[in-house]
């Protein structure tokens, strides 16, 4: 009988709970704009949904200081479990029933592909994808409702192929996780590294299982091609393991590497001074880099927050609040298709500089950071090292080449 | 493609293969031994893997990651997770064993649920990593191949635990119980021996295993959430393949697994995943019951 | 049974009256439940141990998805591929599985099962993989948010009034008997094996339309859907509505729908909520919420003596 109790008195407080959020529909005049973040929370991913959740805190902190059109930003959260399944059904319900303004968020690039077709194109919500870094969200499946603002597997590739293209690799080897990130990596290092340098060859290609706990055995058969540069493809929780492996096997000591996001604060952090040394990797933004006042003082301020530097993620998230809060004061009211149309080539401040949002394909033109890691004792763990600086404009597609694949 | 298919990377990789095999093969046995004995697939056998893996990891941390620590945490780690699956056992699932199987399946779900969660309200999202002590880093040059060493310390610890487990079940009296237990309890209950313990003690001996298999696995990759979903499948796949209830069998199928695997990578590297998998379905097909014989 | 028939025929009325996150939520329900209930087909009526049962759902899913984007036949024939797909898969896992018995029978189901996940994860030039595919255009009658929430209400009417004819025939009888007894049944002359991989292609055939429906419903298929972890929380859903009533495992679906929709939006942690929620389940209502109910309802006909022992004689 006890546990009767339990499930009808949970019933009853589902249907209340239903009810009170039924209540919660429509907007008072002179609002405040609503922003609602559909991001991982839980799992692996984890990491980066909640990193970018402290920049996003932080920016709006400061963004409601001064207000904007006579009120502030305010935001609700939920998790999207990593799942495509869950975070379509809670845009949907941010979208139809919160009444959100904006959409931002979503590491998962699945989730941001689903997100943006189903509820962004099909509602009209703007949508900012904060950490998808698939291609495709600003590119082949791009339109009027969705913005990026994050790198993508495109620039990060275009930068590196450009920096390595000069280098004297001819017999490159690729590897890496066997999902859609790992192959829009090869698939887009290949196609500029081939255009920018016709005789590199392509000895092979190792993929692995996402999450796959020993890489050695696919290690021992790279090391038997003796290839000049191995072209890692691969990201997250899988980066460290490839990175360890790099270090217990040695490839790093006679094969040049290049792994994009290799010099990701984040993942060499659990590393230590463990970590392999001349690993090329490819980063938009590092809390060490560019030392300017603004970003020393962006990060001091984050670090003293949240007794850890600002990663990527977080970057990414203060950056979107700066073109939420610049785009709707340029629009001068709170209306969807004008707060569109005022973000198109819009230029905010961010702690590194200004940052163009692209009007042709809605992508923000960020720099991508070209590095080789090697042991910090400062930071006990390594660090990018001869840091080069690719322009966005260098590095994205031309607005051409995305329209083009948009048809 | 240009793989240089000489016997010696042959070799080579088929050493790193058993190496990989031997993480298997202990988080297998242990939950093939629970099937054995308690005739339940521990679905929570994955997150007691996770929980070793990070308990090693804070274990490691605490000591300052002094080469001691290493040790401590090998040690520490499967008491940690022998703790938590002797509380689960007491305190819930005992009350079960009269129950069908589903439901008891259906229990360690939940519980695998419940510490997945729990384990990121301990330790949290970030990646970790524990570093083996110096003389475990760096590789050895095998036949041309450079191995690590940390990969041939598993190739013995492998077998070590396989002999210790054939000793625990085959020669003593708690392995016996337990073995004529799971084939008719009333009866072993009849001559008087306190059933419900011997149960939860083969329980938690299955979990440790898990949580050893976590804290042996946490040098060589990123100990992370998720990483409790990834190894059950190979698990229960192994322990199908193998023999249900059968530990040797639970070696059998984590060598098919690994080596199949590892030769793959040489072979055709593309679709090296799919190789173990098509040995599963290969055997299931022609010996439904596994390549040993079930124990029951 | 009429009042389940005259709340069908109220939902239909739901564009009109609810907002639209309501009529999205409601077809989730929907889905979700007929899920659930081809799953109880088999658990609870069948007493077979189906453990990957969400594998045909991503059959029936994938195989739609993959006619409407990667063919030029038109996008009904996908629609009613799906079904029939998994209804094959069914077979030919079934048919291994068969030979088994019980715990045996789940296992090399999770294992199979697993394959298919790993295929659906994996040959990313067919299927995208990790990403999954999104925006399938659907027939211009089901484009509007409305008219598709139409279709599905039709569709799972349809098919749960064709389940109901199945358990209620002499098939659905001598299932139960097989459940309750295979020895005897075999002993009788009934051909039990035959039986039980009817009753399979059967359910996953139901799966494979609540696949499809999926696809109406988000025009996005994903490897999760193939994922062991949501075929045991479709097993969650027919416990907490009950596994020997017809409409359990549907109300099972809703309110996990429900709390997960509501709670999801609190706490990140719905997954230790679930995994409390099961516990909770399995020591205090294993017959769940419609069991209990009926349990409840013979005990006051009889005014009198101890009820009828009912929970767990399942899948037993």
């Amino acid at each position: 009988m006890k546990s009767q109790g339990f499930i009808s008195r949970g019933l009853v407080g589902v249907l209340a709970a239903a009810v009170v959020v039924a209540g919660i529909t429509g907007g008072a005049e002179a609002r405040n704009i609503k922003v609602g973040i559909v991001d991982t929370y839980s799992g692996p991913p984890a990491v980066f949904g909640n990193d970018a959740l402290n920049g996003f805190k932080m920016a709006v902190e400061e963004i409601n200081r001064q207000g904007i059109l006579g009120g502030k930003i305010e935001f609700v959260t939920r998790d999207d479990k990593f799942k495509v399944d869950i975070g379509l059904n809670m845009a949907k319900e941010l979208a139809l029933k919160e009444n959100v303004d904006v959409i931002v968020g979503v590491v998962n690039s699945g989730v941001a592909l689903a997100i943006s077709d189903a509820v962004a194109k099909k509602e009209k919500i703007p949508f900012f994808t904060w950490m998808g870094k698939s291609a495709n969200i600003t590119g082949k499946a791009g339109h009027r409702y969705v913005f990026s603002t994050t790198e993508n597997t495109a620039m990060a590739t275009k930068a590196a192929a450009t920096v390595l293209a000069r280098k004297p690799f001819l017999r490159i080897w690729v590897a890496g996780d066997d999902y859609e990130y790992g192959h829009a990596l090869d698939d887009s290092f290949t196609h500029y590294l081939k255009q920018l340098r016709p005789e590199v060859e392509f000895l092979g290609r190792t993929w692995w299982k996402l999450g796959e706990p020993d890489l050695v055995p696919y290690f021992t058969s790279i090391q038997a091609a003796k290839p000049d540069l191995v072209h890692f493809c691969t990201g997250g929780a899988s980066m460290a393991n490839v990175l360890k492996t790099i270090q217990a096997t040695g490839l790093h000591r006679n094969t040049a590497i290049y792994i994009h996001t290799a010099i990701d604060y984040a993942v060499l952090k659990p590393l230590g001074l463990n970590a392999p040394e001349g690993v090329m990797g490819t980063m938009d933004y590092l809390f060490y880099y560019p030392e300017m006042s603004s970003h020393q003082k962006f990060v001091k301020d984050f670090q003293a927050r949240y007794k850890t530097p600002p990663g990527f993620p977080a970057y990414h998230a203060f950056l979107t609040a700066q073109f939420i809060a610049e785009g709707f004061r340029k629009a001068g009211k709170i209306d969807r298709e004008a707060f569109i149309d005022a973000l198109e080539g819009l230029k905010v401040d961010s702690p590194v500089g200004k940052v163009e949002m692209r009007a042709c394909d809605h992508q923000a033109v960020l720099p991508i950071y070209f590095g080789t890691t090697r042991l910090s004792q400062e930071h006990q763990a390594a660090v990018a090292a001869d840091i080069l600086t690719l322009r966005g404009a260098e590095v994205m597609p031309t607005c051409e080449e995305v329209l083009g694949a948009r048809k | 493609m240009e793989s240089s298919f000489s016997l010696a990377a042959f070799l080579g990789q088929f050493l790193v293969g058993l190496s990989r095999a031997m993480i298997l093969f202990i988080v297998a046995s242990g939950l093939s031994f629970i099937l054995g004995v308690l005739r339940v697939p521990n679905v929570a056998h994955g997150s007691l893997y996770m929980i070793g893996a990070f308990a090693a990891h804070a274990i490691a941390t605490a000591l300052g990651n002094h080469p001691a620590g290493f040790w401590a945490a090998m040690v520490g780690a499967p008491l940690i997770v022998g703790g938590i699956s002797l509380a689960a056992e007491r305190l819930l699932f005992r009350h079960l064993y009269e129950r069908e199987h589903l439901m008891l399946l259906l229990f360690t779900f939940g519980l695998a649920l419940i510490l997945g969660d729990l384990t990121k309200m301990t330790w949290g999202a970030d990646y970790r990593s524990i570093v083996p002590p110096p003389f475990l880093q760096g590789s050895l040059d095998v036949l041309g191949t450079a191995l690590p060493r940390y990969n041939l310390f598993l190739l013995l610890v492998g077998p070590a635990v396989a002999v210790a487990l054939w000793l625990v079940s085959a020669k003593t009296r708690f392995g016996k119980i337990a073995r004529a237990a799971a084939v008719d309890r009333e009866m072993v209950g009849a001559i008087g021996i306190h059933v419900s313990w011997v149960f939860a003690w083969a329980f938690v001996l299955g979990c440790m295993l898990a949580g050893l298999g976590g804290a042996l696995v946490s040098p060589t990759i990123s100990v992370t959430l998720g990483m409790d979903h990834t190894i059950i499948i190979e698990a229960f796949l192994i322990v199908t393949i193998g023999g249900l209830g059968n530990i040797w069998g639970a070696l059998v199928g984590s060598l098919l697994f690994g080596v199949t695997q590892s030769l793959g990578v040489l072979v055709l590297p593309q679709f090296a995943i799919v190789f173990p998998y098509l040995a599963v379905v290969l055997i299931l097909t022609f010996k439904p019951t596994g390549l040993l014989r079930s124990v029951w | 049974m009429l009042w389940a028939l005259g709340l069908w025929l109220a939902l239909f009325f739901a564009p009109l009256a609810a907002g639209r996150f309501t009529v999205y939520l409601l077809g989730v329900i929907l889905v979700t439940g007929l899920l659930a209930m081809s799953l109880n087909l088999l658990v609870g009526h069948g007493g077979a141990y189906q453990f990957h049962h969400g594998a045909f759902y991503g059959v029936g899913a994938y195989t739609a998805a993959l006619l409407i984007t990667k063919t030029s036949l038109p996008a009904w024939v996908g629609l009613a591929a799906g079904p029939l797909a998994a209804a094959f898969a069914g077979l030919m896992i079934g048919s291994l599985c068969i030979r088994l018995n019980k715990l045996y029978f789940g296992m090399i189901q999770i294992s199979l099962g697993s394959l298919l996940w790993i295929l659906a994860l994996r040959w990313y030039d067919l299927t995208n993989g990790d990403d999954g595919i999104h925006g399938i255009p659907l027939p211009e009658a089901l484009s509007g948010s409305g008219s598709a929430f139409t279709f599905l209400l039709a569709v799972v009417g349809v098919c749960l009034l064709a389940m109901h004819r199945i358990l209620e025939s002499p098939f659905g009888t001598t299932l139960r008997a097989i459940r309750d007894n295979p020895q005897r049944c075999a002993a009788v002359g009934i051909h039990v094996r035959r039986h039980q991989l009817t009753a399979i292609v059967i359910a996953t055939f139901f799966a494979g339309v609540a696949g499809v429906l999926f696809v109406v419903l988000e025009g996005s298929v994903f490897p999760d859907m193939l994922f062991w972890v949501l075929s045991l929380e479709i097993f969650i859903m027919c416990l907490l509505g009950g596994w020997f009533t017809f409409l359990g495992p549907m109300l099972g679906a809703a309110i996990i729908v429900l709390l997960r929709t509501v709670v999801g939006g609190f706490t990140e942690y719905w997954t230790l909520i679930l995994g409390v929620v099961l516990i909770l389940l399995i020591f205090f209502l294993p017959e769940g919420i419609m069991g209990a109910g009926h349990r409840l309802r013979l005990y006051r006909r009889r005014a009198a003596g101890p009820p009828s022992r009912g929970g767990d004689r399942a899948a037993g």
